[in-house]
Formats: structure tokens, C-alpha cells, sequence
């Protein structure tokens, strides 16, 4: 039974926030993801998902330092809550447990 | 630094819709990322990507919505919040009296003034505006030229013999419809018994109300047939078409039905049958008509004495004729076409060119006269209602006055609401309802005071005026005024209300004193008094012309005259020889008209002095006693003998002069060739006045000509007596009068009121500029009445510590009077010229006018000054007398 779903975008950009700890920010956020994954993803669509995840309660947010490279504008700093933790944990196990069930045959064999 | 900057409108952009607590975060990544995109890629790719990412933002919902307040407040137009408008309105209004009052009171009289005009001009306007296709409606008019020499003249009407002519000549002009007004008693048999007798209208109050019209008229102007069939109503001899009421008046209440094929007796003989009903229109129409006679009645009756049908070379003004066009035909493109027509049918001296007019012309126009239709003087119209804006717009200054002068005591309540979390819209909304609401009483008051103010003025509306309240169109014209005056007086007072920082008001320092609001509300009242003064002026000027017309020497006598008619021909002699010998009576004259009046008659006369001289010249026609009946001044020579034609005449001065003789005297006993036969002069009079003042003296003869001699003037002498004497001589005229025309309605008009009746339209101009005068001082009255009450209460500290200190009653009150007179006198500077400009206007309709002198601005400057002064003395007075103590031991 879950709790809450979360769209694969959702489900990456709050392992994003995870991975930065500290630092996860919008900027830093979009720039892990590039990274990480490869997609090139806008700023505004990032927001918008960090927003959605907030409205969740699965991020919690206060407003950082002011920086110069900013024009003086402050950061909003991201972490991941309780709740947002657990759904992580959930879809993991749901995950292995369904990486555990196949058998063999069931995948055709990639070479990575 | 500078090159740093991501595109300026994207930022603003973002700033503009962004919602605000997110504008932090956004716009700094944004310009993080901004930043770094320059770093690596160059400016111009940075900046594309800004604008991209931009607007990336601006199609997510939530970056737009905004965070509601935790501590919102109500909507201003929430119910709880509109009630408590509506009471602190209520509050406010009963705290402050004297300036709701005159608020109200000013509001009332601008809207009643407003609404009254309103009615009068939307009356004029609307008449014969609901004809079907009545864009598509002309008459026939035309150019009249009696002879070559003859100016050529407007005619609203045609030769009889031109409508049938154009029907059948002029392609392509639709229906052509023709029509005769006449004016006849009408008898309706009743069996064996006496018929029912129905007397003329009277000429001075009822409509026209008998037309001889074509069938055509029907198809032109479309009535709703009750009874009869509209296709052949009117084309037989001997029938009649009644309206409805009509119908009823004659028949009593028989059912239409058989009011059908009844007798009708028009002109003593001309008996027709009633071949249909129509419904009478109830919107204003110049078409007034109730009795329509067929057409082809004439030539079968008696009435081809009074229509020649088939005369081409006269004109009169009861032949009319309509056309309704086809549809999109142009009037204009029947100009060649009655040229040719002209052409064709005028050979002769007379010539006729006819023309179209526009219905819509009809009611205004007063180039094309006739018998029926009341002309409305269209700048008359559009004066009154700019009269009607300006009272409104200085009733409507008079609250932005006391508004904003109160303002400084409300700032308190300003400063508490906006604390409690009220917004600028909220406040301007509740001081505009409280506007709205005292307007909406004003409306009120005015719509109870219109009736009566209708029946008071009824001389001066046009008759058939009523006030209907519930129609759609005054409901929305009140509507109309409603806001306009609520915004205009209420959004100003509204705005600077508002205006108030609560910090600054509630620590008890207003924030806005004196400065630009002061002046703004002397040049409100400088603008008052501006109107103000106008109008006195102009009723000063209008007064004095008017006693100038009515005192200056018309050059003859016009007491206890009056004029005759002598009902049929050949019975002058015998009514003069009766009334002659009654007591009370000083003089008999057989003439035409007095030498004053509406009626006259030009003439052509020539003089063979060392060249020959044609003159256009005026005829009086009487016989030997109309020169002393009157009282004409004789300079030269002596009166005419008594004759039983033309042999002699007497001219005026002016024609002497024309003709060309430095001392007028020397014209006596020259020769004047009139008609082709010549007649000496043998006497001179002084000038008189002929017509109103508004044209010059003409030229003119007097002489004996029988056959238009045939009315009376009859001389009363009742010097000193008493006014019952003068009924009972008029009593003993009138049974003289029923001896010889028993059947007949006896009528006599004094020449007073004859003279009079010439300057109607002036008369209703004055009352009109009196009444506007009247209350344009009222209301600025009022307003600086209750500015002065604020200044006086405002200073009333100041007043203590100076009576404290020494100064007398009187010095303070020339120091409260005196700002307000200099306003009045910097008004009248401002006014003078506009009033001199208008009046010199109106003047210049007259030929015998006063001159604008000097005195008449100073002694209404005086006027002025004097009622301001009055006005304000009654407050500073009060404020010098109260007792200083009382206003300085409370702080």
C-alpha cells in the first residue's frame, strides 16, 4: 500500500536532493541531474517538481545565505523529510523485491 | 558589471507575474545559471537561455499563483463590508449637518434642473422620430420667386398644382403624398333635431387639426386602423377618416363600427361620410391631424373656393406635400430633375424650384414655415442643456469643497481603518458609496419635485410634456446622472482621503495641509462664482433689453386699442357705424392690421425725382381715422382725406430719406407711382415701429385701401376709469358685434398683447436666464456658506488668541471675509468677458438694442460681492462674537 505516488521525475529529483545533502539548491540540483543522469532539464522545471514534492511534504526547504554570484538573492536549501525518505526506502524494496523475482530467462542478457 | 546583467524586460517580466515569494529563489538561480551560461557560451547564448528559461516559469501555474495572506481582509465589496459603509455614510452624514444639508440641497436643485431640461429637450428631440422608414420621409419644399426683381425666398410648402404634377413626372420618387390644412366649425347632423355644433380651435392653444389629404398620406405615415379600409378610405369624394378620439368626441360612445358611414359637415356645406378610424398617436408629432377629408372632395365642393387645385402660379402655405422615397434613392439626385420640372412648369414671372426636406427637420427648421408644425430653436435646446450641466457640475463642486475641508477631520477614521488592514480601494469605495448615497436622495427629491416644477413652468415647456417616470429612457438618463455625479463629486475627496498615511494621521499632524489642495479649492470656488456671475450678468443685459423694448416710443399709441376681425366680407361698415356710437368708444378705424404686428405687407413703389427710384416699402392700409386712432406723429403735411379709394398717401420718414431728401418735410406733394398709377404725398409721420425690434424701421406708406381695409380698430376710452368700465364697453362691443354675426365667436386681441406676443421667445429666455441665475447663486451660495462655517470653526483658536490679544469683532471678521472676496472679485474678471462675448451675441439679434455699458459687470460684481459677503458674514460674525474662553481652556 502506498502512501503517495511519485512520478519518476519526482522520484529522481528527490534522490538528487539526497545525493547533494547540504547543498540542494535549484541550480545545484539541475546541474547534479545533468550529471548524474544526462538530461539536459530546465530550471523551471525543476522548480516546479521541488515545488510539488514540497506541497507532498517529502521536502522541507529554508532560505540560505545571500551570495554575490547571485546578486545578492539568498538560496532556497532543500532536504529530504521523514516522509520523503520512507517513499524512497518503499519504492527501493519494491524495486529489489521485483529484481529478486526474475528469473533468468525472464530478461534478455545485455552486455553493459 | 553592466555586462553581466541578463535581458532587462525578461527580469521585469518575470518580476511582473512571478508570484512574489518565489521571486527570490527563481530569479537568483536564474541569474546563477545566467552567469555561468556566459562564462562558458558567450553573452548572446546566455541571454537567449535567460529569456527560454523565463518563460519556462511563466507557463508553470505555480510560479504564478500567489500565496494567500494569512491575515486577508473581507473583499471592499463584501456584504459586511457595504454595510458598514453604508452606516458610517449614515453616520457621517447626520454628524455633519449643515454640509449634508446643503449637499443635499445643492444635489437636489442640479438634478431637478437637470432632470426638468432633460425632459424638455429629449421632448423637442424625439418628435416624429417614430415613424417606420422615416429616414426615408422629405417634403416637398422649395425656392419662391415672385417676379425677377424678388429675392428668391425658402418655402415650406408648394403650389397646389405641384405634387400631382411631380407624382407623374419626376421618376422614380416614390409615393408623393398631398395634404391642405384647413381650419372649419364642423356640424354633425342629428336626424330631424339642430346638428351638433363643434366650434374653430383656438388658434393660440390647440393643434391643426382638419387636413384635405391624399390617399397617398396613409402610405406615407402609417397609422393603426381601428375601423375602415385603409385602401379605400380616401379615394372616393365626401369621405372623412377620424381618429379614434376624434370619432369620439363627435359620435359619443357608439361603437366604431357604426361611427362608420356617419355624416360629418365641414365648412357649412361640404358634407362627407366616415369611411375609417384610426388610432391617434401618442409620441410628439407635429402631425397633430384628427380629421382627414379625401382629396377628391375638393373638386366636387365648395372647397375648390378655398384650393384651387390646378393653380401653378401662387403659393400658400397650408399646401403641403410629403414624399417617402425609395428605398436607397438620395435626395440629391433629384436636383436636375426638379430643375427640369421648374423649367417646364414655371414660364412666368412667378418661379418655383421645388426641393426636398428631411423629416427629421421638420420640428427645427424655421426657414420653411406653414400652419401646423411648432418649431423648437435648436441652440435654444442645446443652451438650456448646457445650463443644466453647469448647475449640476457647481452643486457637484460644492461637495468636493466641503468634502476635501473636512477632510482633515476624517483623517483620524482613515488612519484607523487602514491600520485595521482596510485597502485604498476599500476607502475610496466607501467614501464614493457615501456620495452615491447622498446622491440617490437627491434623485429622489428631484423625481418628487419634477411635477410640480412642470405644472409651475408650463409656459415655458412645450405643451404635451409629461413626466413619465417609469419609462426606460428617464430611468436611465437618472442612472446616468447618479454615477456620473457620485464619480464626480465623490472621486476626488476619495482619492485624497485615502491618500492619508495612518502614521502620519494618527499622531495627530494631517498630512496634507494647505498647499495644492487649498488652491484647488479656490479656483473650484472662483469657478463657481464664474458661472455665477455669468448669469447674473446676462440677466441684467436680458432685463434691460426687454424694459427698453417694452418703454421705448413705438411712434404711435397702443393704449386701449384693440383690433376686430370682421368676420365676413362687406360687413365692416355696418359693425364700424355700430360700435361707433357706443359709449366708451373714442375712435373707429377701418384697416388692415395696426402698424404693429406679426402681419405686413411689402410692396413695390416707384419715384421720378432726377432719377427714378424703386423701393421696396412697407403698406399700412386704414381709413381717414388710423393715423389719429394711433396717434401717429405728424411731422409734415396733413392726413389723407376721406375717400372711398386710393388718392393720397402719407409716407414715414425713412422712405423720405431713401428717397433721397435731406429735410424730409420737402417729399410732401411729390408724386409716388404705385401700381402703375401715381398718388401724391401729403403728409409725413415720424418713424414707428412695424415689426419687433429685431429688424430695422423699413420704409413705409399709409393709405386707404378698401378692399383689405375690412377689419376694425376700435380706440376705448377708459382713461381713468376703472377696469369693470372697460369689461362692460367690451360687453356692449360684443353684443353689437352678435347683431350682425349671430353664429359667429366674437374675438378682439388688445394691441398690447399683440405687440407683446412678438417677443415670446424672449420672454421665455428671460425666464429661463432668471430661473438658471437664481439657482446657480443658491447653490454657490450654499457651498461658500458652508465653507465659511468649516474656516470659522477650523481657526477658531486662532480667533480666541486674537480677540485675547486685542482685536476687535470687526477686524476678525474682515480677516475671514476677506479671502473669500477676493475669489468673487478674481470671478467676476474671469466672467466679465465671457458674459460681454455672449451677450454682445444675443444683442446682435436686434436691430434696436441697448449697449453692453460698463456698470451693468460692476453693479453685478457689486451684486455678487454683497451676497458672498452676506453669506460668509453670518459665520465670521458668529466666530468673532463667541467667547474666547470657551475655545482656549480645553487642549
Amino acid at each position: 500500500m502506498r502512501r503517495s505516488y511519485l512520478g519518476e521525475f519526482e522520484e529522481v529529483v528527490l534522490l538528487t536532493v539526497a545525493v547533494l545533502a547540504e547543498g540542494a539548491y535549484g541550480v545545484a540540483i539541475t546541474d547534479e541531474l545533468d550529471r548524474q543522469t544526462g538530461r539536459a532539464v530546465s530550471i523551471s522545471a525543476v522548480h516546479a517538481a521541488l515545488h510539488r514534492l514540497e506541497e507532498k511534504g517529502m521536502l522541507k526547504s529554508h532560505l540560505g545565505e545571500a551570495t554575490a554570484e547571485r546578486g545578492g538573492r539568498r538560496k532556497r536549501l532543500f532536504s529530504v523529510t521523514m516522509l520523503g525518505s520512507r517513499t524512497l526506502h518503499d519504492i527501493r524494496a519494491v524495486r529489489e523485491q521485483l529484481w529478486g523475482s526474475i528469473s533468468p530467462q525472464g530478461l534478455p542478457a545485455v552486455s553493459l | 558589471m553592466q555586462n553581466k546583467q541578463p535581458p532587462r524586460w525578461a527580469d521585469r517580466l518575470l518580476e511582473a507575474f512571478c508570484a512574489p515569494h518565489l521571486l527570490e529563489e527563481v530569479q537568483g538561480d536564474l541569474y546563477e545559471r545566467y552567469l555561468r551560461n556566459e562564462r562558458l557560451f558567450g553573452k548572446p547564448y546566455a541571454r537567449r537561455q535567460y529569456v527560454r528559461e523565463v518563460v519556462g516559469f511563466l507557463k508553470r501555474p505555480f510560479a504564478l499563483k500567489r500565496l494567500s495572506n494569512e491575515y486577508a481582509s473581507p473583499s471592499f465589496l463584501n456584504p459586511v463590508m457595504l454595510r458598514n459603509y453604508l452606516k458610517t455614510s449614515f453616520r457621517n452624514l447626520t454628524k455633519n449637518k449643515v454640509s449634508s444639508l446643503i449637499n443635499l440641497f445643492g444635489l437636489s436643485l442640479g438634478v431637478t434642473a437637470c432632470l426638468v431640461i432633460y425632459l424638455i429637450t429629449h421632448y423637442e428631440l424625439s418628435y416624429d422620430t417614430f415613424h417606420p422608414d422615416q429616414e426615408r420621409i422629405y417634403r416637398l419644399v422649395g425656392t419662391e420667386k415672385f417676379n425677377a426683381r424678388a429675392d428668391e425666398r425658402p418655402a415650406g410648402f408648394v403650389p397646389n398644382a405641384v405634387p400631382a404634377a411631380i407624382r407623374n413626372e419626376v421618376a422614380g420618387l416614390g409615393t408623393v403624398a398631398a395634404f391642405h390644412n384647413i381650419e372649419s366649425e364642423v356640424l354633425i347632423p342629428e336626424g330631424t333635431e339642430k346638428p351638433k355644433k363643434f366650434e374653430h380651435r383656438d388658434f393660440r392653444k390647440d393643434n391643426p387639426e382638419i387636413i384635405v389629404a391624399d390617399p397617398q398620406y396613409f402610405e406615407i405615415f402609417k397609422y393603426q386602423w381601428v375601423a375602415g379600409n385603409p385602401k379605400t378610405a380616401l379615394s372616393e369624394p365626401f369621405q372623412v377618416v377620424l381618429s379614434e378620439r376624434k370619432a369620439h368626441k363627435y359620435f359619443g360612445n357608439l361603437p366604431l363600427e357604426q361611427i362608420l358611414g356617419r355624416q360629418v359637415i365641414y365648412m357649412d356645406s361640404v358634407q362627407v361620410k366616415v369611411s375609417g378610424i384610426v388610432r391617434d398617436w401618442e409620441k410628439p408629432s407635429d402631425f397633430t391631424f384628427t380629421d382627414f377629408i379625401s382629396m377628391a372632395t375638393v373638386r366636387s365642393s365648395q372647397l375648390k373656393r378655398g384650393i384651387d387645385l390646378d393653380q401653378w402660379d401662387d403659393i400658400w402655405s397650408a399646401s403641403q406635400a410629403y414624399v417617402k422615397l425609395p428605398e436607397g434613392a438620395k435626395p440629391e439626385q433629384f436636383d436636375g430633375a426638379f430643375q427640369r420640372f421648374s423649367k417646364a412648369h414655371f414660364p412666368n414671372e412667378f418661379k418655383f424650384v421645388p426641393g426636398l426636406q428631411p423629416l427629421s427637420d421638420l420640428h427645427f427648421n424655421s426657414l420653411y414655415v406653414d400652419n401646423y408644425s411648432r418649431k423648437a430653436h435648436l441652440p435654444t435646446l442645446y443652451g438650456m442643456m448646457g445650463v443644466a450641466v453647469f448647475i449640476l457640475l457647481i452643486a457637484a463642486i460644492n461637495f468636493i469643497n466641503l468634502a476635501t475641508a473636512q477632510s482633515v477631520q476624517r483623517s483620524k477614521e482613515v488612519g484607523v481603518r487602514k491600520v485595521l488592514g482596510s485597502s485604498r480601494k476599500g476607502l475610496i469605495t466607501q467614501f464614493l458609496s457615501e456620495t452615491t448615497l447622498l446622491t440617490l436622495v437627491a434623485v429622489g427629491m428631484a423625481m418628487l419635485l419634477v411635477s410640480p416644477i412642470l405644472s409651475a413652468f408650463q409656459s415655458l415647456t412645450p405643451k404635451g410634456l409629461t413626466f413619465e417616470l417609469f419609462s426606460l429612457q428617464t430611468l436611465l438618463f437618472l442612472a446616468g446622472v447618479t454615477i456620473t455625479t457620485a464619480l464626480l463629486a465623490g472621486f476626488y475627496p476619495s482619492l485624497v482621503l485615502s491618500s492619508y498615511l495612518p502614521a502620519l494621521t494618527l499622531k495627530g499632524q494631517s498630512a496634507l495641509k494647505g498647499g495644492s489642495r487649498g488652491y484647488l479649492r479656490k479656483s473650484l470656488i472662483v469657478f463657481q462664482f464664474t458661472v455665477s456671475l455669468i448669469f447674473i450678468i446676462g440677466t441684467l443685459i436680458v432685463e434691460r433689453q426687454l424694459s427698453y423694448i417694452r418703454n421705448k416710443d413705438l411712434g404711435f399709441s397702443t393704449d386701449a386699442i384693440i383690433e376686430v376681425q370682421s368676420g365676413r366680407v362687406g360687413k365692416t361698415d355696418l359693425l364700424m357705424e355700430k360700435f361707433k356710437n357706443l359709449a366708451g368708444v373714442e375712435r373707429v378705424s377701418k384697416q388692415w392690421f395696426p402698424p404693429m404686428g406679426m402681419a405686413y405687407m411689402m410692396t413695390k413703389m416707384k419715384y421720378h425725382g432726377k432719377k427714378e427710384i424703386e423701393l421696396d416699402v412697407s403698406a399700412k392700409v386704414g381709413d381717414e381715422n388710423f393715423i389719429p386712432l394711433y396717434n401717429l406723429r405728424m411731422l409734415a403735411g396733413r392726413n389723407y382725406l376721406k375717400t372711398d379709394s386710393l388718392r393720397e398717401l402719407v409716407i414715414n420718414e425713412s422712405f423720405a430719406r431713401r428717397l433721397g431728401f435731406q429735410k424730409p418735410a420737402d417729399a410732401v406733394n411729390k408724386l409716388l407711382e404705385f401700381d402703375g398709377k401715381k398718388y401724391p404725398i401729403v403728409g409725413l409721420v415720424a418713424d414707428f415701429h412695424e415689426q419687433s425690434f429685431h429688424s430695422r424701421i423699413d420704409p413705409a406708406f399709409i393709405g386707404y385701401l378698401p378692399r383689405q381695409a375690412r377689419n376694425i380698430g376700435v380706440k376705448l376710452a377708459v382713461k381713468g376709469q376703472q377696469v369693470g368700465n372697460l369689461k362692460e364697453v367690451l360687453a356692449s362691443i360684443e353684443r353689437e358685434w352678435k347683431t350682425v354675426h349671430p353664429d359667429k365667436k366674437f374675438a378682439y386681441e388688445f394691441l398690447d398683447d399683440r405687440i407683446a406676443s412678438l417677443y415670446e421667445k424672449e420672454q421665455k429666455t428671460s425666464r429661463l436666464v432668471n430661473t438658471a441665475t437664481a439657482i446657480a447663486i443658491l447653490i454657490s451660495c450654499m457651498g461658500l456658506f458652508g465653507l465659511a462655517t468649516f474656516t470659522a470653526e477650523q481657526r477658531t483658536k486662532e480667533i480666541s488668541v486674537r480677540k485675547v490679544l486685542g482685536a476687535s469683532v470687526a477686524s476678525i471678521v474682515a480677516l475671514l471675509s476677506k479671502d473669500f472676496l477676493k475669489l468673487v472679485l478674481l470671478a467676476l474678471l474671469l466672467a466679465a468677458p465671457v458674459a460681454w462675448w455672449a451677450m454682445s451675441e444675443w444683442l446682435n439679434g436686434f436691430a434696436y438694442k441697448v449697449d453692453i455699458e460698463w456698470w451693468i459687470f460692476a453693479l453685478a460684481g457689486l451684486l455678487a460681492v454683497g451676497i458672498a459677503l452676506l453669506t460668509i458674514s453670518f459665520q465670521s460674525i458668529r466666530a468673532a462674537l463667541t467667547n474666547p474662553v470657551k475655545s482656549l481652556r480645553s487642549e
